[in-house]
């Protein structure tokens, strides 16, 4: 197992940064995924961190060696393509025998490791199919065990599922996770995909613009995300503003209790999440906002409701389909305090 | 256009391309002694003497040597000018195409007539075979570029990537992925390559040696002061030789080239 530093990683390709002084340190073992737009250097620092384009600053250590002149075929990497990469003229087989014979390894344990990687995979039976004769699940597999049986210090995974449909793409998620931690192999995944990342990684790296905007675990992500852009990027959001008194703000749903220092008197926005919020009759005669139904969805497991506040700024809201409410209805609104998280000043 | 009318149109065009060829394999079986069609008689007379004749013996050796060693060395270059073509052009990819191909586009007269001031002036002459290489190899060029580059349109550079993440340096990348995978595009290039210097006439007679002719030339020659069938043997084994060459290469390499 290996740890991966990544220490202040510049790339420029002469039109600006696209990757610009990024520092991560990756634990023994940790899946850490690079989400983020496109365009926003995750891909970039991915290749970074296999060799196949060079850093124009900055060190990648794999358990403190600093191997950022050690060519890719050097490097010891486990690499999975966006489109798999199979080799089209070699059976699953000798797919999965090349890396080994680069490294040299005797002929009977080639085997017995492929053996155990395809039972890994749950592709026994397989060994002797071509690439094209496997579905896209099954490619995707192969094209994990090729990059695992050489047992590399790290495991690189550029967008795997991008190419698989939503259903596939669910379960590959689980199995790809389940097979990581079995493993125990350090893990770096590229995706656009919040969900993906959400569900699969230890910690969540965001990107924008070839920075860092926050590294923390899905829930930090997701629950205390560092600014705005986070915030908007991973999941719906309302933003809430209010003014700043003393240790509180003031917003549409009352007094919102506030930690840290915000001058007294600026805007602040807070970040509530859709399905934090609770909808309730106004018959209930609970403690809430009053607010009309705009519009809703239903989507079997989760209801998405469009309300508007008394004060006529609009709310987006998800709950359990239980109690339906229809488009216009009067209804209270109950967001409780703890569930609003400062992102900053307004501009 | 309808079926029938289709069928007839296609053996008409076909007729139209071989019956040249029929006719000079037919004459070439002539009993008779002066090259007339249809033949006087049939007999392998004209075969027995073009086989005892040691100026064509001689000229068709020199032909295949030409064109094996035109066909390894244009075989080497243009896979690699169509490597670089595909992978790294990057902005003068147009321009790497047009030269490559700029033999094509060239009268062969003129290329031939350059050629010949070209070796003179680097010292080469033609006393021996590496100036009408460097020309048979000019002029073959296009047609393994335009064949190779063609099977790397559909190379995936992430195989070579996957490769080289499994460990594997550049020569293996190429042996071991690369060509295999290119290899129709290689060997329909250097088939090409092989028949084409085979049968240059142009390039030839300007770049020989004194001396030193090609099958092409030496027909050439034979046919400027004698007119018997035996010229037609010698064109029905050279077409045969040709057609062995395209034939063979297709089921001893054929089947193999297009299973992956």
């Amino acid at each position: 197992m290996t740890e991966v530093s990544i220490e202040k990683l510049t790339k420029d390709y002469g039109q600006g940064p696209a990757v610009n002084s990024i520092s991560i340190r990756i634990a023994e073992g940790e899946f850490i995924s690079l989400l983020g737009p496109s365009g926003c250097g995750k891909t970039t620092t991915l290749k970074m961190i296999a060799g196949f384009e060079d850093a124009t600053e900055g060190a990648i250590r794999f358990d403190g060696r600093d191997v950022v002149h050690v060519p890719v075929e050097k490097r010891d990497i486990g690499m999975v393509f966006q489109n798999y990469a199979l080799f089209p003229h070699m059976t699953v087989e000798k797919n999965l025998a090349f890396g080994l014979e680069m490294r040299k390894t005797p002929k009977d344990e080639i085997r017995t490791r492929i053996a155990r990687v395809l039972d890994m995979v749950q592709l026994t039976g397989y060994s002797e199919r071509y690439p094209r004769q496997l579905s896209g699940g099954q490619q995707q597999r192969v094209a994990l065990a090729r990059a695992l049986v050489i047992e590399p210090k790290i495991l690189l995974l550029d967008e795997p599922l991008a190419n698989l449909d939503a259903k596939l793409r669910e379960e590959m998620r689980v199995f790809i996770r389940d097979l990581q931690r079995r493993v125990g192999i350090t893990t770096v995944y590229v995706t656009h995909d919040q969900a993906e990342a959400m569900t699969m990684s230890d910690r969540v790296v965001v990107m924008f613009g070839g920075r860092i905007a926050q590294i923390g675990t899905p829930s930090d992500i997701y629950e205390r995300p560092a600014n705005l852009e986070v915030a908007e990027f991973v999941g719906q959001v309302n933003i809430v503003r209010g003014k700043v008194g003393n240790r509180i703000v003031s917003t549409a749903f009352g007094d919102i209790p506030v930690s840290g220092d915000h001058a007294a008197g600026t805007e602040l926005m807070l970040a509530l999440r859709p399905e934090a919020v609770e909808l309730l009759p106004v018959s209930s005669g609970a403690d809430g906002v009053p607010a009309k139904v705009l519009s809703s969805y239903y989507s079997g497991s989760l209801v998405d409701y469009r309300l508007e506040l008394a004060g006529g700024a609009t709310v987006s809201v998800q709950t359990f389909p239980r109690t339906r409410f229809a488009d216009g209805d009067q209804v209270l609104v109950h967001a409780p305090a703890d569930r609003f998280w400062p992102l900053g000043s307004a501009a | 256009m309808s079926k029938p009318f289709f069928t007839v149109y296609c053996l008409i065009i076909y007729a139209f391309l071989l019956a040249p060829i029929a006719v000079v394999v037919i004459a070439s079986f002539n009993a008779g002694a002066f090259l007339t069609f249809p033949p006087q008689g049939l007999s392998f007379r004209w075969y027995v003497v073009f086989f005892n004749n040691e100026v064509f013996m001689r000229a068709i050796r020199t032909s295949l040597w030409i064109a094996a060693l035109t066909m390894v060395i244009s075989g080497i270059i243009g896979t690699m000018a169509a490597m670089f073509y595909v992978t790294h052009a990057g902005k003068l990819k147009e321009t790497v195409r047009v030269a490559m191909l700029a033999p094509l586009l060239l009268p062969e007269v003129l290329t031939a007539i350059s050629l010949l001031f070209f070796v003179y002036s680097v010292g080469l002459g033609t006393q021996n075979l590496v100036g009408m290489i460097v020309g048979h190899v000019l002029i073959t060029l296009p047609f393994v570029f335009i064949n190779v580059s063609a099977s790397m349109e559909s190379y995936d550079p992430a195989w070579s990537l996957a490769a080289q993440s499994l460990g594997a340096g550049r020569f293996t990348r190429f042996r071991r992925i690369m060509l295999p995978l290119i290899k129709p595009g290689v060997i329909g290039g250097c088939l090409f390559a092989f028949i084409i210097s085979f049968d240059v006439f142009t390039i030839s007679f300007m770049l020989k040696g004194v001396g030193m002719s090609t099958l092409p030339i030496q027909l050439f020659d034979y046919l400027r002061t004698n007119f018997t069938p035996e010229a037609a043997a010698v064109s029905t084994c050279s077409i045969m030789l040709t057609m062995a060459v395209v034939i063979v290469s297709e089921k001893v390499l054929g089947l193999r080239i297009h299973r992956f």
